[in-house]
């Protein structure tokens, strides 16, 4: 390595170099490299630490299906984190610049920083919990989908499921059996709805007239009781229900009920129909997205992990930014260049080391996730969340105790990091340069 | 609750200093120095899974023994997972001196690396002299005694909101067919969802499991299953997990279906049933007594219990149980344990919520409810047809880890219950691995 | 990267900022939003009781204003869990200043004293950067095991500083090799010791630099959770274990987690905000942990 300067001999004796060095050197020799040194050795025996195993325990890393998860979700980090987080902190960076409250906007993004992972994930539990009246991610999406497709009518409100029934759910929306003849009202008795959600309803009455009618109604009492399929008087009709009227597969009329549940279709031929309640007086509200769940689990992570990181890449994008000559950037849009062209032709090139950097440093951070995966994804479901640096602790530490699989995995992390151990070496002797 | 526990807390520590204070040399008079304070000035270490309300119960306890004996009691939460939280803590050779478990499994597991110690000839007279064989065998391993049976549960309960029945007309079941077919259904009909399952907590579910297959499978085929001498694919095992796929393939049934249920842990789904009265039923143990009475219900009255109804010729009854055991040998650990094992620290006990005794010789007149004395009864009793938590008795690996085995695959069938063949294949080939080691 | 290069600031209005600027501040700002929610929503949830934040969400704060009560942090406090907040005090101000008094030793040596191997010996320095902590876990367990330290306060700092010195030999080191050489050689023919050039030249000129890695130090090691889940015990254990025990699947202890987790971080965030500058001069002048 030519790459430091000499100096020249004026310094003191080497000796005293070794005497400035030694509480480092110790420290690193016994808490890094004995280490892993002791864990090459350790993951060649199993979990009793007896018996030489050879290379069994780098084999159950790649056979066990768990296992397996955990490395696809590494992957999954690898490739999607690193990229967002730079993406991210460039536009960002590009943005700031045109503002005026940039200190105060890179402070709010860089804060996360300081926030320990734990901290961090409680919060983001916090955020991602599933009713949309504690979680804030829920509630922001159930607000916005409301406001395109509010939730109407009774969700819950069914059928009875048995052959009495004289209405049967069909694709979601509620038929009747029995063909409904013109003079002869319908009854569509419901239940699912609990008596404090009816409480304020009107009471349900039996239609009369000799067009098609018929009436809808939760046919529950409180307290249980009631005569199955018949409207007693304390039960409530189900106002502003769509009903159609059928025939031969046909929507042939539709209307709405009544406060007390009753409906009549007018003009309609005398005749046999089917009746039926379609889906969308059953909607259920929609209750956000199972961010928890084993399916946006990951994902849900990733997205704090955004939030802790962004700031990061931005400042040290910014930085690259500002050193970037003034002057390239006016002559490109003196000749006409558009501002993305500009960004795209001169800007993103130019800030290609510092890009680099922030990717590669992102890439090993992402390496060692551990604390968010561990707070944010609730123990049922870890296993679908499981990164390497995690499983090492689970497998080492957890119930089974399997030391001999644990250094195999803290092997294989390092291996991981290690092409990135090279890229780091490249870049600092180049800088000596 | 847990603020009167932490005011009493500070109450106690502030009579201590009281104590310490008259205790420094007076210059005249009475000199009081109590000489019954054998363990002054020792510090112990404690550590169970407990947080919260049951914590706050049992550092009543301790807050006793340390008032009895001058030791000063440090309780450490390992959270969720026991194991974990042992396990580096056993590798580092710096065990606390006393842990809870919450398996008796780990007890074979942790005698046989020999990170457990024998229990004094004290804790041993207390253990003969409060505890049937039956309670003393699950502390032990390889014939040696290492374990306390400090808590007991009774974990063939549902527990009801009894304004919910009434409300939907719904009444209390004897047999699963009537659960499903009648209380469920009325309760369903009538817009509460019946129950509120804690899909979460993996170990609710492999209680629920248990209890079906107890009933359904009989007790010979229960202790064969338990041990691993049938196989997870068996025949029984596809009868009860058909019974179960009964409540989880009903959307209906399940409160905020099984994605919700699943988002549910222990005792978030109490607080939904008497806290937020979104639901009518949980099924699990005594213990629900103790969140219940913490959402503001009252035992007997709201909050009531049904013994878990026949799914086939037996009536289930299934245990479980806590297990002290001494990870270091020290005068302090063993005088802990055997507080623990002795009528006066169950007495301290019995009388909080969510607490049940195996010691037969803590009064029954402790418990704060008619329900928790006969529940109390069964246990100590623990007769022929009762069985005790057969995933708590398993390699944890298998019955007691978040994530793997038993609990996670119950999940999934929670989640999937059309998917009974492959649920059992992968039980079994898990249970394959864990009995094998 | 030098670390010349600035720190926040700086803003550069331009003529091109005509078009879509009001667009472009909207946006901003809702993305300043979308950073400062989730921390408020921590604060605020940690400010109410129970009961309201099982019913309610936490923004329901904003129209019922007397909600905020600060019983969970008396309870919180009541509880021990302040001894915690100790531990972390015991954990993180050692293992800060060892770290910039062994780390700064090493770099010295790196940066102006001639020794045979001193350019490979660097290099190994500068791969040991991105070491796993991982790695060290099982074997470091033995070790403490064997020497009975474990469980204690000084072997987490120890595991701490050890991780913290490549990261600030590498710093310190980039840093001392920037100082005028005249300097170094004015003092030498001088006849000054060693020990006295570093103690009365280098260290008080490097005191950005120093203060760059130790507030990047004191962060990691007050964030940790890792270290201190496998190497503390209940005696030793710093916030982040405490709260960690306290977790539950989908918890409703948030009466606990909340107004912890915002005590864990209320000391670095003031740290951050009063040490911002040396911060990001830190974060460009190393960015490879």
């Amino acid at each position: 390595m030519a790459a430091l300067p000499k100096r020249q001999r004026l310094g003191p004796s080497p000796s005293l170099a070794w005497l400035f060095l030694a509480p480092a050197l110790v420290l690193l020799a016994a808490w890094m490299i004995y280490p892993v040194v002791y864990s090459l050795f350790r993951s060649l025996h199993d979990a009793t630490g007896n018996t030489f195993v050879g290379l069994a325990n780098y084999g159950a890393i790649f056979s066990d299906s768990a296992t397996l998860i955990t490395i696809r979700n590494n992957v999954i980090w690898v490739v999607v984190a690193p990229l967002l987080v730079t993406v991210l902190g460039l536009i960002f960076a590009v943005l700031t610049e045109r503002i005026r409250w940039a200190t105060a906007f890179k402070l709010v993004l860089f804060m996360p920083m300081a926030v320990s992972l734990l901290a961090a994930g409680v919060i983001f539990r916090l955020v991602y919990e599933q009713a949309p009246d504690r979680g804030v991610a829920n509630a922001i999406i159930t607000t916005v989908h409301d406001a395109f497709a509010g939730s109407q009518g009774y969700p819950g409100a069914r059928p009875r499921e048995n052959d009495a029934a004289p209405a049967s759910v069909e694709n979601g929306a509620v038929v009747t059996k029995q063909v409904v003849r013109t003079g002869q009202p319908a009854l569509i008795p419901l239940v699912g709805l609990s008596p404090d959600a009816v409480a304020g309803f009107a009471p349900a009455r039996p239609a009369s007239g000799d067009g098609l009618t018929g009436t809808v109604w939760i046919d529950t009492v409180r307290g249980g009781g009631g005569t199955v399929n018949q409207i007693d008087p304390e039960e409530k009709g189900l106002a502003g229900m769509t009903v159609e009227a059928l025939q031969g597969g046909a929507v042939k009329a539709t209307t709405e009920t009544a406060a007390d549940g009753t409906f009549a279709f007018t003009g309609l031929p005398p005749g046999d129909y089917q009746v039926r309640l379609p889906q969308s007086n059953f909607t259920a509200a929609f209750n956000g997205l199972t961010w928890l769940g084993p399916t946006l689990i990951t994902p849900a992570i990733i997205g704090a992990y955004i939030w802790v990181w962004a700031g990061f890449a931005m400042v040290l994008i910014a930085a690259g930014l500002s050193a970037i000559p003034r002057e390239a950037l006016e002559a490109a849009r003196i000749d006409g260049c558009t501002e993305w062209q500009v960004f795209r032709k001169i800007t993103v090139p130019l800030l290609a080391p510092v890009l680099l950097v922030v990717f590669v440093t992102m890439i090993i951070n992402v390496l060692k996730v551990f604390d968010l995966v561990f707070i944010i994804a609730p123990g049922s479901v870890q296993p679908d969340a499981n990164v390497v640096a995690l499983e090492m602790w689970r497998v080492s530490f957890g119930g089974g105790g399997d030391q001999g699989l644990g250094s195999a995995l803290s092997i294989f992390l390092l291996v991981l990091v290690l092409p990135f151990m090279a890229f780091n070496i490249r870049r600092f002797r180049r800088d000596e340069r | 609750m847990r603020r009167s526990a932490v005011l009493m807390i500070a109450a106690l520590a502030l009579t201590a200093a009281c104590g310490g204070e008259a205790a420094a040399p007076t210059p005249s008079g009475s000199a009081p120095a109590p000489a019954a304070k054998p363990l002054a000035g020792t510090k112990i270490e404690i550590a169970a899974k407990w947080t919260g309300d049951e914590q706050a119960s049992f550092e009543k306890v301790l807050a006793a023994f340390e008032a009895k004996t001058g030791a000063e009691v440090t309780y450490a939460s390992t959270g969720e997972d026991t194991g974990a939280y042992l396990g580096p803590r056993i590798e580092g050779g710096n065990p606390p001196d006393v842990a809870i478990l919450p398996q008796p499994g780990l007890v074979q597991q942790y005698a046989a690396q020999n990170a457990l110690k024998p229990l004094s000839q004290g804790v041993l007279a207390q253990i003969d002299q409060n505890y049937t064989p039956y309670w003393k065998e699950l502390g032990s391993a390889g014939g040696q005694v290492y374990g306390v049976l400090v808590k007991a549960a009774h974990k063939s309960l549902i527990w009801y909101r009894a304004p919910a029945f009434e409300d939907a007309g719904a009444a209390e079941a004897t047999t699963w067919d009537d659960l499903i077919g009648k209380t469920a259904q009325t309760l369903a009909d009538a817009g509460t969802p019946p129950f509120s399952l804690c899909g979460a907590s993996g170990w609710t579910l492999t209680d629920l499991f248990e209890n079906v297959y107890l009933s359904s499978a009989g007790p010979e085929n229960y202790d064969k299953l338990a041990k691993h001498e049938i196989p997870w694919t068996d025949p029984s095992v596809t009868t009860a997990l058909e019974k179960m796929a009964q409540i989880f393939g009903k959307p209906d049934f399940v409160l905020g279906g099984a994605s919700g249920a699943l988002q549910t842990d222990f005792p978030t789904c109490v607080t939904q049933v008497y806290g937020e009265k979104k639901a009518a039923m949980v099924i699990e143990a005594d213990f629900v007594a103790s969140s219940a009475t913490q959402s503001g219900a009252v035992i007997g009255e709201d909050a009531k219990a049904m013994p878990f109804p026949k799914a086939g010729d037996t009536a289930p009854v299934v245990l479980g149980g806590d297990v002290g055991v001494a990870m270091k040998d020290n005068a302090g650990a063993m005088a802990l344990l055997e507080f623990l094992a002795s009528k006066e620290g169950g007495d301290i006990w019995a009388k909080e919520p969510g607490y049940l005794s195996p010691n037969r010789n803590v009064s029954p007149d402790n418990y704060p409810s008619e329900l928790t004395k006969q529940l109390a009864q069964t246990i100590i009793s623990a007769g022929e047809a009762v069985r005790y938590d057969m995933s708590d008795l398993a390699p944890s690996a298998f019955g007691g880890t978040d994530g793997k085995g038993e609990w996670k695959h119950l999940q999934d069938f929670l989640r999937n219950p059309s998917d009974i063949k492959g649920t059992q294949e992968k039980l079994e080939a898990d249970a394959a691995k864990a009995f094998k080691e | 990267m030098s670390h010349s290069a600035a720190s926040f600031g700086r803003p550069r209005v331009r003529v091109m900022d005509r078009v879509g600027s009001g667009l472009l501040q909207v946006v901003l700002v809702l993305v300043a939003l979308f950073w400062l929610i989730p921390t408020l929503g921590l604060l605020v949830v940690s400010l109410r009781a129970e009961q309201d934040n099982n019913s309610s969400g936490w923004w329901t704060f904003f129209s019922k204003p007397a909600q905020i009560t600060f019983d969970n942090y008396s309870n919180l406090l009541a509880s021990g869990f302040s001894s915690s907040f100790w531990n972390t005090i015991l954990i993180t101000v050692p293992a800060t200043l060892l770290v910039i008094g062994i780390g700064a030793m090493a770099a010295y040596a790196f940066a102006w004293i001639d020794f045979p191997g001193r350019d490979a010996l660097f290099l190994v320095v500068v791969a040991l950067l991105v070491v796993p902590v991982q790695i060290a876990l099982i074997p470091i367990a033995k070790l403490y095991g064997a020497l009975g330290i474990f469980g204690s306060v000084a072997g987490v700092v120890l595991f701490h500083v050890a991780f913290g010195l490549p990261f600030a030999i590498f710093l310190l080191r980039n840093f001392f090799t920037g100082i005028p050489r005249e300097l170094m050689e004015a003092a030498r023919m001088d006849g000054s010791p060693e020990w006295k050039i570093f103690a009365t030249i280098v260290f008080p000129l490097a005191k950005p630099a120093i203060a760059s890695l130790g507030i990047f130090q004191f962060l990691w090691v007050w964030n940790d959770l890792l270290v201190a889940l496998v190497f503390a015990d209940t005696g030793s254990q710093p916030m982040t274990k405490a709260l960690q025990s306290q977790m539950r699947q989908f918890g409703t202890n948030v009466d606990i987690l909340a107004p912890g987790a915002f005590l864990s971080l209320i000391i670095p965030l003031i740290l951050f905000f009063a040490f911002q500058r040396y911060f990001v001069q830190g974060l460009l002048a190393g960015s490879v942990k």
